[in-house]
């Protein structure tokens, strides 16, 4: 593919997510999520409504246990909601997920430890139906960990790779896949600090070099902040998106957004929502 | 279980030796050699000091003796309990995966079954060997079927316990591009469960040198618990010690044999691939 090869021969569309609004690539009407746990139902989500334009890079954000990793799963198709509707690109979540249109990072890098970085960043493209022929899933998936950064790691086992290095192979086998959206669901959180700043960077330049929607769930406020275009805030319970709030920093971003006035504010007014959500969340029964 | 974490921890000093050098590896056994030198001249010393009779310690001296003057009707007994182990012992790891792969590949049938074999883990098996003469004789048979249902509970559940312990988000992962079951099963369940049978199949070959041992006692004309056996009736108690160190060593070198195996066949090993801290300048 000519988004590695060439990065900055940027195709058409490329401009996509800065140039302002196309259509909703993800889309969520009325969403309800209920758990049942020993033959007690309780709702865990209710009212989601989104429209998440392609190209895009939101967060969600909330108090932990506030069912974000829930509604990142319901996006997925790995759950499937009790009320109302989610489309990503026009598509059933399950359906979307078997055209490989949606790339999956979890907390974990999850990779096989028998399987070298290459092998493992190959190695979803050549499962299920689909399944693409090893050379080519094998040169993508090598493309792929340049992309990361990890060019030169790819003969190596997930033990003798870091953390961070780990959740890069993840990512690239996420874009591997060459998705429409990636949905990633605290991919930083196990990291240290300075990596994680290193992996926030990573992902950006990735972002921007590839154009894809990316749907990021954190409890981080700066890291929402920082990357998005949008954040949503869930809060209450059952949870709900409370606010949704639009982060307008400079591009491309860099550490001086963190200065930036607007990146404060968003941040105080995130910092805010999210200790009034979790104060009415201790409250609740 | 228990088993296997223990010979684990006793092993790694060893396991850390073989990929040492060989100067760290003999510093790292001389402690224990030492030991046991010092236990024999006690054991010797008080034998003789003390003038217990033959037939009931005798002194290392005289075990040596007979491991010595036996060692033809020694050698054989080994080779008829060696075929036991190894013929026990592939049958069990064989129909102990078998097991495990049904259990985890047809769900419902898995839910009846799983409960049964952990119901039969409850009966005593040792005392099922003089049913087992009675049914299949006085030959290899019968202790190779003790061999397989008392090695087969340890590997059976190891395996088991490895197949179902992928993380659930990388089976998720699979399922959302349209993986079957078979295909996470045979791609990521059997390979990510290696490691787990290795560590089931070395508990397995030890239980398997004691259903050989006691399936002879029970029963046999040949072997190193017939040795045993008939030695004792005798009141040749060093030749009755001397089989017990064959049996020891030929343990050990089975146990040895499934180790190895393990570094060929899974040196991607969580237990191979931590690092330890080099303090070997310490």
């Amino acid at each position: 593919m000519s988004i590695v090869s060439a990065p900055h021969t940027a195709p058409a569309g490329f401009l996509g997510p800065r140039s302002g609004v196309s259509a909703p690539q993800i889309v969520a009407r009325g969403v309800a999520i209920d758990f049942v746990h020993g033959g007690v139902r309780q709702r865990v989500l209710t009212d989601i409504d989104l429209a998440i334009p392609k190209g895009s890079f939101v967060s969600l954000i909330g108090p932990s246990g506030c069912g974000k990793s829930t509604l990142l799963k319901v996006l997925a198709g790995l759950l499937r909601p009790t009320q109302g509707e989610v489309t990503v690109a026009g598509l059933a979540p399950q359906q979307a997920a078997r055209q490989r249109m949606i790339g999956l990072v979890f907390q974990d890098a999850t990779l096989l430890p028998w399987k070298n970085a290459l092998e493992n960043a190959a190695f979803l493209q050549m499962t299920g139906e689909r399944s693409t022929a090893r050379d080519i899933a094998v040169a993508r998936a090598r493309d792929m960990l340049h992309l990361v950064g990890l060019n030169g790691a790819e003969g190596k086992r997930p033990a003798q790779l870091s953390g961070g290095m780990r959740q890069r192979v993840a990512i690239a086998r996420a874009l591997a896949l060459d998705p429409e959206v990636l949905l990633m669901d605290e991919p930083f959180g196990a990291l240290d600090a300075i990596t994680r700043e290193e992996m926030r960077q990573c992902l950006l330049d990735i972002w921007e070099r590839t154009g894809k929607t990316v749907v990021l769930v954190t409890h981080s406020i700066d890291e929402a902040v920082f990357l998005s275009r949008e954040v949503h805030v869930l809060g209450d319970r059952p949870a709900r998106i409370i606010e949704t709030i639009a982060v307008t920093l400079p591009d491309p971003r860099t550490d001086a957004c963190l200065t930036d006035p607007a990146f404060t504010r968003a941040e105080a007014r995130l910092r805010a929502l999210l200790i009034e959500s979790h104060r009415s969340g201790r409250g609740a029964p | 279980m228990t088993v296997a974490r223990d010979s684990a921890g006793d092993t790694a000093a060893v396991e850390r030796s073989f990929v040492g050098d060989a100067r760290r590896s003999l510093s790292d056994v001389m402690p224990a050699v030492g030991l046991a030198v010092a236990v024999l001249v006690v054991w010797e010393l008080v034998v003789r000091l003390f003038g217990v009779p033959t037939f009931v310690i005798p002194a290392p001296s005289a075990i040596a003796t007979a491991l010595v003057e036996s060692r033809a009707a020694l050698m054989a007994a080994s080779k008829a309990t060696a075929v036991e182990v190894l013929f026990g012992f592939v049958l069990a790891a064989v129909a102990e995966i078998a097991v495990a792969l049904v259990i985890v590949r047809f769900e419902r049938f898995g839910k009846a079954l799983y409960p049964l074999v952990v119901l039969f883990q409850n009966v005593p098996k040792v005392a099922l060997a003089p049913i087992f003469i009675l049914w299949f004789g006085y030959d290899l048979a019968p202790k190779v079927v003790l061999i397989v249902v008392i090695a087969f509970f340890p590997v059976a559940i190891d395996m088991l316990a490895g197949l179902q312990s992928v993380e659930p988000s990388f089976v998720a992962l699979m399922q959302s591009v349209g993986a079957s079951r078979s295909e996470i099963l045979r791609r990521v369940r059997v390979p990510h469960s290696l490691p787990h049978l290795m560590a089931g199949l070395k508990v397995a070959i030890t239980f398997s040198v004691i259903g050989a041992i006691v399936g002879e006692f029970a029963g046999a004309s040949a072997g190193l618990g017939y040795v045993i056996q008939f030695a004792s009736t005798q009141l040749d108690t060093p030749l009755v010690f001397a089989a017990l160190v064959v049996v020891s060593v030929l343990g050990l070198f089975f146990y040895y044999l499934v180790e190895f195996a393990e570094r060929l066949l899974v040196p991607w090993s969580p237990k191979f691939e931590r690092m330890q801290p080099d303090q070997a300048g310490a």
